[in-house]
């Protein structure tokens, strides 16, 4: 597995504390596996708490009818990199 | 859960059987295809010796006694003739029916305390009725969690009758399912869930049912307290003839979630799950859960 950059770090500390993976160390989550099914095996109530989170972190909405939806929660750096690009400048 | 203890084995036994039945329902009128559910039901009564089975094992709870082979064919009976009807409901011609709506001001009540509600439903009774509160509630949008197509074919043939079917239906399986049912809720719209059946065994718990622990899906009133929407229960219970008795009960205010601090999910899935059996005890042969409830 490659290193987290800085941002999919803090996301992944984000996800961990929403969802209360206790079992789970952010440090450790492959930014390029699967968040649902395989990988850490999510479900959708799980994303929903996700878009909670991330709004209130970073300010940006997850929406249902995105079309990159199924590939904004492919993985941790779908998701990062879905931050990043909307995030509100400043 | 295995597939098998998933899916109502009547449901998907015989769709060519079914879809002849939907065709034949609005093509012959309703009084017509009643007649033509005597033999059907007697097919399945003939073939389905394993709902057979958990229609005796579910009676007999119910019940209290033994049940006959008249009691079996009354649950089966009932049961086809919800699904003949679903085709009317669902086709917009519900004026065949007979609705009696049971409770609708605790629902106007709810609807004014959150921007939408869940209405929590089962496998008592007809879950379709709820097409029929968008007659009720016109300026509401009604919305369907499920999990994706169980009945494939059979839905295929509804989808044909109306297409605003499929619109409606917010499929579970994908990461983004519940966003949409928060985006719905907030619009103001009515989602509609089911209470009674296990998605996954790790958003289920035990409940005593009848005097015996059955596994039911946390989801719905985990959402209902973790957004904070009322939640309201119906149950589209059929009388026989052509009547319909709708009742809706308010179960869950956003005030009580928010002044009692920690939502206790247990404690509503209980609560729930009694309001359940009150209903499934006075009206046993609308039960459609036709297999081992509670296995595993």
């Amino acid at each position: 597995m490659r290193e987290q950059n800085p941002l999919e770090h803090e996301v992944a500390r984000v996800i961990v504390d929403a969802l209360g993976l206790e079992e789970v160390n952010a440090e450790r989550i492959d930014p390029d596996a699967p968040l649902f099914r395989e990988g850490l095996g999510l479900d959708s109530i799980d994303a929903l708490e996700i878009a909670l989170a991330v709004s209130q972190q970073f300010g940006v909405q997850l929406r249902a009818d995105d079309e990159k939806n199924m590939e904004i929660f492919a993985s941790l750096k779908n998701l990062t990199n879905y931050i990043r690009e909307n995030r509100p400048s400043g | 859960m295995s597939e098998s203890s998933a899916a109502p084995g009547v449901e998907r036994g015989t769709p060519g059987a079914v879809k002849l039945i939907l065709r034949l329902a609005l093509a012959l009128g309703r009084p017509s295809t009643r007649v033509l559910l005597l033999p059907i039901t007697a097919y399945f009564f003939v073939t389905a010796p394993l709902q057979r089975k958990a229609s005796r094992a579910f009676l007999e709870r119910a019940l209290g006694r033994k049940p006959s082979l008249l009691d079996l064919w009354r649950h089966f009976h009932c049961y086809a003739t919800t699904l003949l009807d679903k085709v009317y409901m669902l086709a917009d011609r519900p004026e065949v029916l007979e609705f009696r709506l049971h409770g609708t001001k605790g629902l106007d009540r709810a609807l004014e305390q959150g921007p939408g509600c869940i209405l929590l439903g089962s496998h008592l009774g007809s879950f379709e009725v709820l097409r029929v509160l968008a007659l009720h509630h016109t300026d509401r949008p009604i919305k369907v969690v499920m999990e994706t197509a169980q009945t494939p074919e059979i839905d295929r043939v509804l989808e044909d009758l109306s297409p605003r079917i499929k619109d409606s239906v917010i499929p579970l399986g994908s990461p983004g399912a519940l966003l949409r049912v928060q985006e719905s809720l907030q619009a103001g719209a009515m989602v509609g869930f089911l209470g009674d059946r296990m998605v996954s065994p790790n958003r289920a718990l035990p409940v005593p049912f009848f005097g015996e622990p059955a596994h039911f899906p946390t989801g719905p009133l985990y959402i209902a307290l973790r957004l904070k929407i009322p939640v309201i229960l119906f149950f589209g219970i059929y009388r026989g003839g052509n009547r319909y008795d709708v009742h809706f009960e308010p179960f869950l205010a956003p005030t009580s979630i928010s002044e009692e601090g920690e939502p206790d999910l247990p404690r509503e899935l209980g609560r729930y799950v009694s309001r359940l059996e009150t209903y499934a005890r006075q009206y046993p042969y609308n039960w459609f859960n036709f297999y081992d409830f509670w296995s595993r």
